[in-house]
C-alpha cells in the first residue's frame, strides 16, 4: 500500500531537485528544464491530496489545468530562449548581463 | 445547473466583451497581413472594444456581492472598480503604442492584441474565488507579458529582459502552486470560502498552513513586484519597449494588488489563528518593500529603471493599505491605484516621446525639456510633484489617506516609514524635474512624432491628477463603499 507520506515525499524531491537545478545550472534550456520539475511536484501533489484527503476532484481537474499552462509556458519560453539565441549565439545565462544598474556619479 | 452557469455569463459581460475584442484584433490582424492601412482599422476595433467593456463595467458596478460559475469567479464592487481601473489603464498604452517608435510598425497590432489578453488575466485575477482562478489568472497574465517584453525583435536588451522575465515567473508560479497544492491537502477544497472556514475552525497557530501561504504569496509578490521578489522587475522595465514598460507598471500590478487585497481581507480579515502572523509579515514587506524601491531609485541613469524603481515604492504603499482592513483603507487602496495609473501613463508618455527623439532613455536626455517642449516638460513636472506626494495634487491626496488610514489602524511606525520614504522619494523626482527646467538643452530638440493629439494626451493625463488632487470628496467617498465579496 502507496501512503499519501511517500507521494509527499517524492514530490518534495521533484520540487527539491528542480528549486537545485535552476539555482546551479547555466543553461538556459536547462533552467526551463527545472522549471518543468517544480510543476510537476505540484500536479503530483494535487492528484496525491485528491486521493487521499480531499473528498472531491479538484486535484485531478487542477493538476490537467498545469499540465496545459506548463505546456503553453514551455512553448512561450522556447521561442523566447530561440529570440535570445539569434541575438547572442548562445543559451548560456551569464550571457543575459547586459541590463544592470548605471548609477550617475 | 448548467442553466445556471449559462445565466451567470449575464454578470460577465466586460470580460466578455474584452475577450471578444482580443478575437477579433486577433482575426483582423492575420486576414489584413501587412497591410498598411490595417494599423488604423486595428487600433480603432481595440479602442472601441475596451472603450465598450469600460462602459458596462460603468453600467453595472454591482451593489451585492455575488459569486458566479460555481463560486469559482466573485463579482462585487471592489473588483469591478479595479477593472475599470485596468481598462482605462490599458487604454491609454494603446496611445503610447502608437507614437512610440519602440515598437516596429508591424508590431503593433500584436502589441494590442497581447494587451487586451494580459487585461483579461488580469480582470480574471482581479475576481478570482479559487486557487485554479488565481492560478489562471497569473499565467495568462505572465505568458502574455514574456511575449511583450521580448517584442522587440533582434535587440539583445529585449531577449534579455524576456528571458529574465519568463524564468522568475516560472520559478515563482511554480513555488506558488506548490504552496497551493498543500493548501488544498489541508482544507481539502480549493474553493476560498472552505479554506477561510478551515482556517476559522483551526485551534492552535499552525505553521504548515503560514508556510504554504507565504509559498502561495510568492507568486502573487512576485506580480507585484514587492521586496524578495523585485530583482526582476529593473531589468525587465529597462529592457522592454516604453509603452510595454508602461502598461506593466500598470495592469498587471493593479491586478495583483487587488488579489492580495482580496485575500487578505477573505482570510484573515476574520480573527483567525493565524492572522497575527500574516498581518505581521505583509508589515514588514510593505516596509522593506517602500524603503528598498526610494532607496534603489536614487541616482539611477535609465528614467525607465527610476520608475521601475519608483513603482515599487508606491506598491509598498499600496501594500500598507492593504493589512488595513475595512472601508478607509480598501477606499484608500483604490484611490491610489487610480491616480497612480494616471501619473504612471503620464510619466512613460513623456519618457516615450524622449526616446523617440534620442533613442535612449537616459536621465540627461531630459534636459531643458520644459524649455524646448513647454507642455511636455511642465506636465511631467507636475507628474513628477503628484508621484513624490506633494499637495496639492492627487498623488498627495492618495498617499495622505493610505497613511492616516494605517494610523487609525494604529501602524504608527509603518505610518512613519511611509512619511520618511516620501521624503526620499522627492529626492529623485525633483532632480528630474530640475533636469528638465532649469538645464539648458543641447542641440537639435524637435521630437517627429510630437503632434497636437500628443499635447491633448499628455494634458488629459494631468487634469486628473489636479482634480483628484482638489475634488476628491466625492470618488473617494464612492471608493469607501466598495465591498470585497466575503463567504
Amino acid at each position: 500500500m502507496i501512503t499519501l507520506k511517500a507521494y509527499l515525499f517524492i514530490s518534495l524531491v521533484l520540487f527539491v531537485t528542480g528549486l537545485v537545478v535552476m539555482l546551479s545550472r547555466k543553461n538556459i534550456i536547462a533552467i526551463l528544464l527545472g522549471i518543468e520539475l517544480i510543476l510537476n511536484a505540484a500536479a503530483l501533489n494535487f492528484v496525491a491530496y485528491s486521493k487521499y484527503t480531499a473528498a472531491n476532484l479538484d486535484g485531478h481537474i487542477f493538476a490537467l489545468f498545469i499540465i496545459v499552462i506548463a505546456a503553453a509556458e514551455a512553448a512561450v519560453g522556447l521561442a523566447i530562449v530561440i529570440r535570445f539565441f539569434q541575438v547572442k549565439e548562445s543559451v548560456h545565462i551569464d550571457e543575459a548581463s547586459d541590463l544592470r544598474e548605471e548609477l550617475t556619479r | 445547473m448548467t442553466v445556471t452557469l449559462l445565466s451567470n455569463l449575464a454578470f460577465y459581460i466586460p470580460e466578455l466583451i474584452a475577450i471578444i475584442t482580443m478575437c477579433a484584433l486577433l482575426f483582423m490582424e492575420s486576414a489584413y497581413g501587412d497591410h498598411e492601412r490595417r494599423r488604423t482599422f486595428v487600433y480603432v476595433t481595440g479602442v472601441i472594444g475596451l472603450s465598450l467593456c469600460l462602459f458596462s463595467l460603468f453600467k453595472n458596478i454591482p451593489v451585492e456581492s455575488i459569486s458566479i460559475f460555481a463560486g469559482s469567479v466573485v463579482v462585487d464592487s471592489f473588483s469591478t472598480l479595479m477593472k475599470i481601473t485596468m481598462v482605462i489603464g490599458t487604454l491609454g498604452t494603446f496611445y503610447i503604442s502608437h507614437k512610440s517608435i519602440d515598437i516596429y510598425e508591424e508590431f503593433k497590432s500584436e502589441y494590442l492584441i497581447m494587451a487586451v489578453g494580459v487585461l483579461v488575466g488580469g480582470m480574471l485575477l482581479a475576481s478570482s474565488n479559487n486557487l485554479l482562478t488565481l492560478y489562471l489568472g497569473v499565467e495568462t497574465l505572465s505568458i502574455l507579458s514574456y511575449v511583450m517584453t521580448s517584442l522587440k525583435r533582434r535587440d539583445s536588451h529585449s531577449s534579455e529582459a524576456g528571458i529574465k522575465y519568463a524564468l522568475y515567473g516560472g520559478i515563482t508560479a511554480g513555488v506558488m502552486l506548490f504552496g497551493m497544492s498543500h493548501l488544498y491537502g489541508i482544507f481539502g477544497s480549493i474553493q476560498f470560502g472552505e479554506i477561510v472556514n478551515g482556517m476559522k475552525a483551526m485551534q492552535e497557530f499552525n505553521i504548515a498552513v503560514i508556510i504554504s501561504m507565504l509559498m502561495f504569496f510568492v507568486g502573487i509578490g512576485y506580480k507585484i513586484a514587492c521586496f524578495p521578489f523585485h530583482m526582476w522587475s529593473p531589468d525587465v522595465y529597462q529592457g522592454s519597449p516604453a509603452p510595454v514598460t508602461a502598461f506593466f507598471a500598470i495592469v498587471p500590478k493593479i491586478a495583483g494588488i487587488a488579489v492580495v487585497a482580496r485575500v487578505t481581507y477573505q482570510f484573515f480579515g476574520a480573527e483567525n489563528v493565524n492572522t497575527e502572523m500574516w498581518m505581521r509579515l505583509i508589515q514588514i514587506i510593505a516596509a522593506l518593500t517602500m524603503t528598498v524601491g526610494n532607496l534603489s531609485a536614487l541616482n539611477q541613469k535609465s528614467v525607465k529603471r527610476m520608475l521601475a524603481f519608483s513603482s515599487i515604492g508606491h506598491v509598498g504603499l499600496i501594500l500598507m493599505g492593504v493589512i488595513t482592513f475595512g472601508e478607509q483603507g480598501m477606499g484608500a487602496i483604490l484611490f491610489y491605484t487610480l491616480v497612480y495609473t494616471f501619473m504612471t501613463l503620464g510619466a512613460f508618455f513623456v519618457t516615450t516621446m524622449v526616446i523617440n527623439r534620442t533613442g535612449s532613455d537616459d536621465a540627461v536626455y531630459f534636459k531643458g525639456l520644459a524649455k524646448t517642449h513647454p507642455i511636455l516638460g511642465f506636465s511631467m513636472t507636475i507628474i513628477l510633484f503628484s508621484l513624490a506626494g506633494m499637495p496639492p495634487f492627487g498623488g498627495f491626496i492618495a498617499k495622505f489617506n493610505i497613511i492616516m488610514a494605517a494610523v487609525d489602524k494604529g501602524l504608527l511606525t509603518l505610518a512613519l516609514i511611509a512619511a520618511i520614504n516620501s521624503v526620499i522619494s522627492l529626492v529623485y523626482y525633483l532632480k528630474l524635474a530640475r533636469t528638465m527646467i532649469l538645464e539648458d538643452a543641447d542641440g537639435e530638440q524637435k521630437i517627429d512624432s510630437y503632434s497636437l493629439t500628443s499635447r491633448v494626451y499628455i494634458i488629459a493625463m494631468v487634469i486628473p491628477i489636479i482634480f483628484l488632487g482638489l475634488f476628491w470628496n466625492n470618488i473617494y467617498n464612492l471608493y469607501s463603499s466598495a465591498k470585497i465579496y466575503l463567504n
